[in-house]
């Protein structure tokens, strides 16, 4: 009879159900802000307003990330690489947590290697990736965050230091295993990992695709999240 | 310190909550002069009133309206901003707006809705900072100066060769148009070699098809279509490449494939048409040719060709015993469209009448007879050239209502006009069996290629002998006529009056009745001012 309701698609429906709940969330957050603006000063920078500001950045990127999810799934993430100035993208990466960062406390800094101004990737994925992962840095992080970006052996590097605990050592330990995307049971930071190795693996040149890696320790002394892109 | 807190800003979106949130961040950031427009054509016309320095466009502006896309390439095509403008396109999601980008219109940058004011500030000072970088080479943009671009660029990366990366597409553009092939070539093959960017493989595939290494060309589409399957421009021109070759079927599904990932897009949509008509899929063609017509009317692009398509596809598609109401009414709406929106276009007035004609010719053929008429009284005043595609389609019109011997004449004037071309005459053979049709240009197209042959060993005065007894034996013949004018400016002074200058001007007059559609009007135009000095 009629085959279109049967073969209703769950993943498509979650898809755009996704789309949907991330316009909603971008309208809540501006109105948000625009309510906020109007407060008296004191009442701008009270530490609920800080766990807003953090839930709402960390909701965002949990959905973008959805998307991708499904994207990747479909094969239908497009990669659209150019060339971008580093210390633009990373500023840019800062200023979106610039609220949350302020309210919780935390100095983010960050280093270009000034020989290699330049990158080639994807402006929107990487983003997406970094966006993530600055979130996460953020949860665990004392007082400091740090993005540095050099050159090693021709590939560009992207780390996000933290000096908070440290990623758990057996996470450190099977880090393969959430890459593979065989075991999601740690939550978004695994779903996380994985989102991040993919859009790596995306970023090839002449056979070689990008990664990431996740080790304790850096200047920071805390969490480290690598990505390698060649 | 560089400061955008001076400049002129343009927020364009249809809610007037994100205009005022976004007003009130750069009040908050300091900038004064702060415009909004809620729709794409509210800011084309403010555009052309005052230059913005900054334009904040939303991407989407609801269904049945321009989007930024298209805003973008109506501001750029019009010259209505500067190279120095910034242009960021604000979106929900990014990817999917990027898709639907046009290659040769990209905007500075991107901005994913939420942001905050710290990441606004950001972006414009940034923003800000790369346009002075670049200043001039955008100024020599501004300007249309492409040798003056590539020596900005040269000196940009003798600066900071760092920055060389940022420079590749600017002198790849000012090499197109200096047409200097070979270094293009070069350029695009150290740049695909190096890092393999989208533009470069659509750039580098156009530029071999237009030199006919259609087969290098396709080659090209194909390594990148690897690389990015999801850039529907590479499948344009992979459709191009398909069409050369004569494999209009595989055209088609590639173009379907473009329109997948992007159907906003009325030029697409309309050659999809075009191709699914050659190959008698008259149901793709209609579905392809309506998305033509409704995307057409908020675009620079629309075209009375796809209201004419969309009608031949509908009647193409019914069945013996005619066409339902539905139809009808839909190919009258669209038929009707271009008899009024192009008033003094006789060709389109003509065949407007005539497609409704051949619609009506099984239910109402009272009607179909007056339409007929009246397209035949215009047809003896008209002077100007239809296609060939156009004309033939009349000729065929003409026949089927029963006017044998109108479209009998239709068919020698375009075997006249157009005679050279085997494709043509093609055409005509499935019209017609008349044998003074079919062979009328033949002494002439002879005549043609020995004044072509005659024209290279130099000895221009055999050769415009030769063009003008071709020409005289077709005196409508585009390609005759170019030639013969060609021949008679070679050499010849223009700033005195002389026989020859005057003997080619009244031969360009005639030819200037060809369509603009034409691959030769090009070249027309280029003999045209020369002749004429403008």
């Amino acid at each position: 009879m009629n085959n279109s309701e049967q073969a209703l698609d769950f993943s498509t429906v979650i898809a755009s159900t996704v789309h949907d709940m991330k316009n909603s969330l971008a309208m809540v957050m501006q109105a948000h802000s625009q309510w906020l603006a109007r407060l008296p000063d004191p009442q701008q920078h009270t530490p609920e307003q800080g766990v807003i500001e953090f839930e709402f950045a960390h909701l965002n990127g949990m959905l973008v990330q959805l998307l991708g999810l499904y994207k990747l799934g479909v094969n239908q993430m497009p990669l659209q690489p150019a060339y971008h100035e580093l210390d633009d993208f990373i500023e840019a990466q800062l200023a979106c947590h610039q609220d949350v960062f302020a309210s919780r406390g935390i100095i983010a800094t960050y280093e270009v290697d000034p020989l290699s101004p330049l990158g080639f990737f994807d402006r929107e994925l990487i983003a997406s990736v970094l966006g993530n992962s600055i979130n996460n840095a953020i949860r665990y992080a004392r007082h400091a965050v740090l993005i540095s970006v050099s050159d090693e052996a021709g590939q560009l590097v992207l780390t996000v230091n933290d000096d908070g605990e440290g990623y758990p050592p057996e996470m450190i330990e099977r880090q393969a295993d959430y890459v593979q995307g065989i075991n999601h049971s740690s939550g978004s930071t695994g779903l996380g990992l994985y989102f991040a190795a993919r859009i790596a693996s995306l970023h090839q040149r002449n056979g070689v695709g990008g990664r990431t890696e996740i080790s304790n320790g850096g200047p920071l002394g805390g969490g480290v999240f690598s990505l390698y892109l060649p | 310190m560089l400061s955008y807190h001076q400049k002129r800003f343009l927020i364009v979106d249809d809610f007037s909550d994100f205009r005022s949130s976004v007003r009130s961040m750069l009040r908050e950031l300091g900038v004064k002069d702060v415009d909004t427009a809620d729709t794409g054509e509210q800011a084309l016309r403010m555009c052309s009133q005052k230059a913005y320095d900054f334009i904040l466009q939303d991407f989407h502006l609801g269904d049945g309206k321009k989007n930024g896309q298209q805003v973008l390439e109506d501001l750029m095509i019009e010259k209505l901003i500067s190279h120095e403008a910034v242009f960021v396109m604000v979106t929900a999601e990014t990817s999917q707006a990027m898709v639907l980008s046009a290659l040769e219109h990209e905007p500075d940058a991107y901005l994913t809705k939420p942001f905050n004011r710290s990441g606004l500030a950001q972006r414009l000072e940034r923003l800000e900072q790369r346009k002075t970088l670049l200043k001039p080479i955008l100024q020599a943009l501004d300007r249309g100066k492409p040798v003056e671009v590539l020596n900005a660029c040269i000196a940009l990366c003798k600066q900071d060769i760092r920055y060389s990366p940022l420079c590749l597409r600017y002198r790849a553009d000012a090499l197109r148009d200096l047409n200097q092939n070979e270094a293009l070539e070069r350029l695009y093959d150290s740049i695909i070699a190096d890092r393999p960017l989208p533009w470069a493989f659509a750039g580098l595939g156009k530029l071999l098809f237009k030199r006919g290494q259609v087969a290098q060309a396709k080659g090209v589409y194909e390594k990148a279509l690897k690389v990015f399957p999801m850039m529907p421009a590479l499948y344009d021109g992979m459709a191009e490449v398909l069409v050369a070759e004569g494999d209009t079927k595989a055209a088609q599904r590639v173009l379907e494939e473009a329109i997948r990932l992007s159907p906003l897009a009325v030029r697409r949509q309309a050659l999809l048409g075009k191709l699914a008509m050659a190959n008698e899929d008259f149901d793709t063609a209609s579905k392809a040719y309506r998305q033509a017509v409704a995307q057409g009317a908020q675009s620079r692009f629309k075209d009375a060709e796809s209201n004419l398509g969309l009608a031949h596809a509908l009647i193409s598609k019914g069945s013996e015993k005619g066409l339902d109401t539905r139809t009808r009414l839909e190919i009258n709406t669209t038929l009707s469209a271009v008899a009024k929106e192009n008033p003094s276009d006789p060709g389109l007035q003509i065949r407007a009448r005539l497609m409704k004609a051949t619609s009506l010719l099984l239910n109402d053929a009272e009607t179909a007879e007056k339409l007929t008429e009246q397209a035949m009284m215009r047809l003896d005043g008209m002077e100007q050239f239809m296609s060939a595609e156009a004309a033939l389609l009349v000729a065929k019109q003409l026949q089927m209502l029963g006017q044998a011997s109108a479209g009998a004449s239709m068919l020698k004037n375009c075997a006249e006009i157009y005679g050279d071309d085997p494709t043509v005459m093609k055409g005509i053979a499935k019209l017609t069996d008349d044998p003074t049709i079919l062979n009328s240009g033949n002494a002439a197209a002879d005549l043609n290629r020995q004044g072509v042959r005659v024209y290279k060993t130099g000895n221009l005065v055999e050769a415009r002998q030769v063009f003008r007894k071709a020409l005289s034996l077709q005196p409508k013949n585009i390609s005759i006529a170019l030639n013969m004018a060609q021949s008679l400016l070679h050499g010849t002074d223009t700033s005195v009056p002389s026989a020859e200058l005057e003997e080619c001007r009244t031969c360009l007059k005639m030819v200037g009745l060809m369509p603009d559609t034409d691959a030769r009007f090009s070249r027309y135009q280029k003999l045209r001012s020369k002749a004429f000095g403008e």
